[in-house]
């Protein structure tokens, strides 16, 4: 009896055992390979590598070292960046999911589909196309609005313009996968709540913010979480679109890690401030976690 | 409630949001069939005055300089390939976590679970010397393998699993099945619509990757579409609209083409694995 149990198990491991080694190799491994290049003053051309323990740590903390320049000005542009993009990819992507729910049921299907393509395409399409229709002198905006009559617009090369533009390219590509999300939610409330409400003579505001609001709040939550690890994941679109300028407005955090390991070979440096991001992104998780589960508490 | 008006209205705005989402990929259309002269001086012809075949030829006879087809079956191999090893070693442990006594199964599954929360920020400076020690950059084995440890497909698996009857199991077992064939036979098919999500959903995220593959590859043979046209954006491609959307368009239409086709499962497998 014991020889089977162990047999059985032995058999059982084996089915968890690839992705455990993959696991390790590919995720735990990294992690505390990383944390060790981060302890250390690991420049990729020079074959000593110096034990300097937190000091890269402190010294992002520090105001006097160009590290601390370099962690926290892409820090605020990523955070501008997530301020801005993630209530729009949520708030815009529900109106869409309400908008398609609202049609004719012949009509949800194409529109869907409308919305949806630009999804389907990578980062750097996305760029060469709205670089285009961007373009100061030939693009497609400015030379409407000057038909107009209008003065053209800097969109790539000036503040806010070129945020406006990176936001406006974002939401055209990714709007559509939280749209789907939202659809299926909405469906899934049940006609019984809105028969009772429109039996309690609500209007469609009323049954909006009383009943499908309420019903769909853990979507809201997924939504947002994972729009907003997406949002701080930004890099694609401010390095094709505007090289992190005008200046240094839209070099983001990502571009500045990339930047200090990559073209400074500071491995130390930059392992540091990989740790420090994802140290920030876990907590804003959580924060958002929390804060909708106390809500919900509060609500009950 | 609903009368006519309203539906109108609605109509309406349903039209004109969908002109925002289709006149870019029109405009790139159109782009690719003009000369440059015409790209940059006649401004607003939707519908190319002369209309040209000249880019087309151009992108697709570049030669080394511009490898389109390299890249395109660059990110078909690297995608198929990574997405088939995610689906094969994640049902594996999913059924193994939710069904079989796996020693030390909670701890297992804990720290699978717990992974989601890591951001991939803190991995891929390390991941990128792991593979310089080995002189791997610049292969397949760089652009598939960081993708294979992915606990999401392991977390979605698993629920479905869970929910899985036990009798179905049982049947089987007495039938004379072992743990293997219960897996494959019955187990397995009773997944298939996660499992084509999870499909999906790797596929896209790792033919979609910007950053990863290109940082890790070098020699124009190893782009992905992705880097490869980004790449091309920057260089020999800058100073000519024409010819670089004709490259976009030989890129994108392949994909939306197999996106609409597809996208029926896709969103169906979105409600099936209660992603919500």
């Amino acid at each position: 009896m014991q020889r089977t149990s162990w047999k059985s198990k032995a058999t059982s491991s084996l089915f968890v055992l690839p992705y455990l080694l993959l696991f390790t190799v590919f995720l735990i491994a990294p992690i505390v390979y990383g944390v060790w290049i981060s302890m250390h003053e690991w420049d990729l051309l020079n074959p000593v590598k110096e034990f300097v323990g937190l000091k890269n740590y402190l010294n992002i903390f520090d105001s006097d070292s160009y590290l601390h320049n370099l962690f926290f000005e892409g820090l605020k542009n990523t955070f501008l960046f997530v301020i801005f993009s993630v209530p729009l990819l949520v708030a815009v992507g529900l109106g869409l999911a309400l908008l398609l729910n609202a049609l004719p049921k012949k009509l949800t299907g194409i529109f869907r589909t409308a919305y949806f393509i630009p999804y389907s395409v990578s980062v750097s399409i996305v760029a060469i196309i709205w670089l285009w229709i961007f373009d100061t002198n030939s693009g497609l905006i400015n030379q409407y609005l000057q038909k107009v009559g209008f003065s053209a617009i800097p969109w790539l090369t000036d503040t806010p313009w070129a945020w406006v533009s990176i936001i406006i390219a974002t939401l055209w590509w990714t709007i559509g996968f939280n749209m789907v999300i939202f659809t299926n939610a909405l469906n899934e409330v049940s006609e019984e709540l809105y028969e009772a409400g429109s039996l309690d003579g609500a209007n469609r505001w009323q049954t909006f913010i009383h009943i499908t609001l309420p019903t769909i709040k853990p979507t809201m939550l997924f939504v947002t979480l994972t729009s907003t690890i997406a949002s701080f994941n930004i890099y694609g679109q401010p390095y094709l679109m505007t090289r992190g300028g005008p200046g240094t407005s839209t070099q983001v955090l990502l571009m500045n890690i990339v930047e200090e390991g990559f073209n400074q070979r500071q491995l130390g440096n930059a392992a540091a401030m990989s740790i420090m991001m994802a140290l920030i992104m876990i907590i804003i998780s959580l924060v958002q976690f929390r804060l909708t589960r106390e809500k919900k508490e509060a609500m009950k | 409630m609903r009368n006519k008006g309203f539906k109108i209205f609605i109509v309406t705005i349903a039209v004109v949001i969908a002109i925002f989402f289709i006149a870019p990929l029109f405009w790139m259309m159109a782009t690719s069939f003009k000369t440059d002269q015409e790209a940059f001086t006649s401004g607003l012809k939707w519908i190319p005055e002369v209309f040209t075949l000249e880019n087309y030829t151009y992108s697709l006879s570049g030669g080394s300089d511009t490898p389109v087809f390299t890249w395109m079956s660059n990110s078909l191999f690297v995608g198929i390939i990574g997405t088939l090893i995610v689906l094969i070693v994640d049902t594996l442990a999913a059924y193994g976590l939710a069904r079989l006594d796996v020693p030390f199964k909670k701890l297992l599954f804990g720290m699978f679970i717990g992974s989601l929360t890591i951001p991939w920020v803190i991995t891929f400076l390390p991941l990128y010397m792991g593979f310089n020690q080995f002189g791997l950059l610049d292969t397949y084995a760089v652009l598939i393998l960081p993708y294979s440890a992915n606990a999401f497909g392991v977390f979605l698996l698993y629920q479905s699993f869970k929910a899985f009857p036990k009798e179905l199991e049982e049947a089987a077992h007495l039938d004379g099945a072992n743990k293997w064939q219960v897996f494959i036979k019955v187990a397995l098919p009773s997944a298939r619509p996660v499992i084509w999500t999870l499909a999906i959903f790797t596929f896209m995220s790792i033919y979609n990757d910007f950053l990863w593959p290109l940082l890790t590859t070098s020699s124009p043979d190893m782009r992905t579409i992705t880097t490869g046209i980004a790449i091309m954006q920057q260089g020999s491609f800058v100073s000519s609209p024409g010819r670089l959307m004709a490259l976009t368009a030989i890129a994108t239409i392949p994909v939306i083409l197999i996106f609409v086709m597809g996208q029926r499962s896709f969103i169906k497998g979105v409600t099936q694995t209660g992603i919500k």
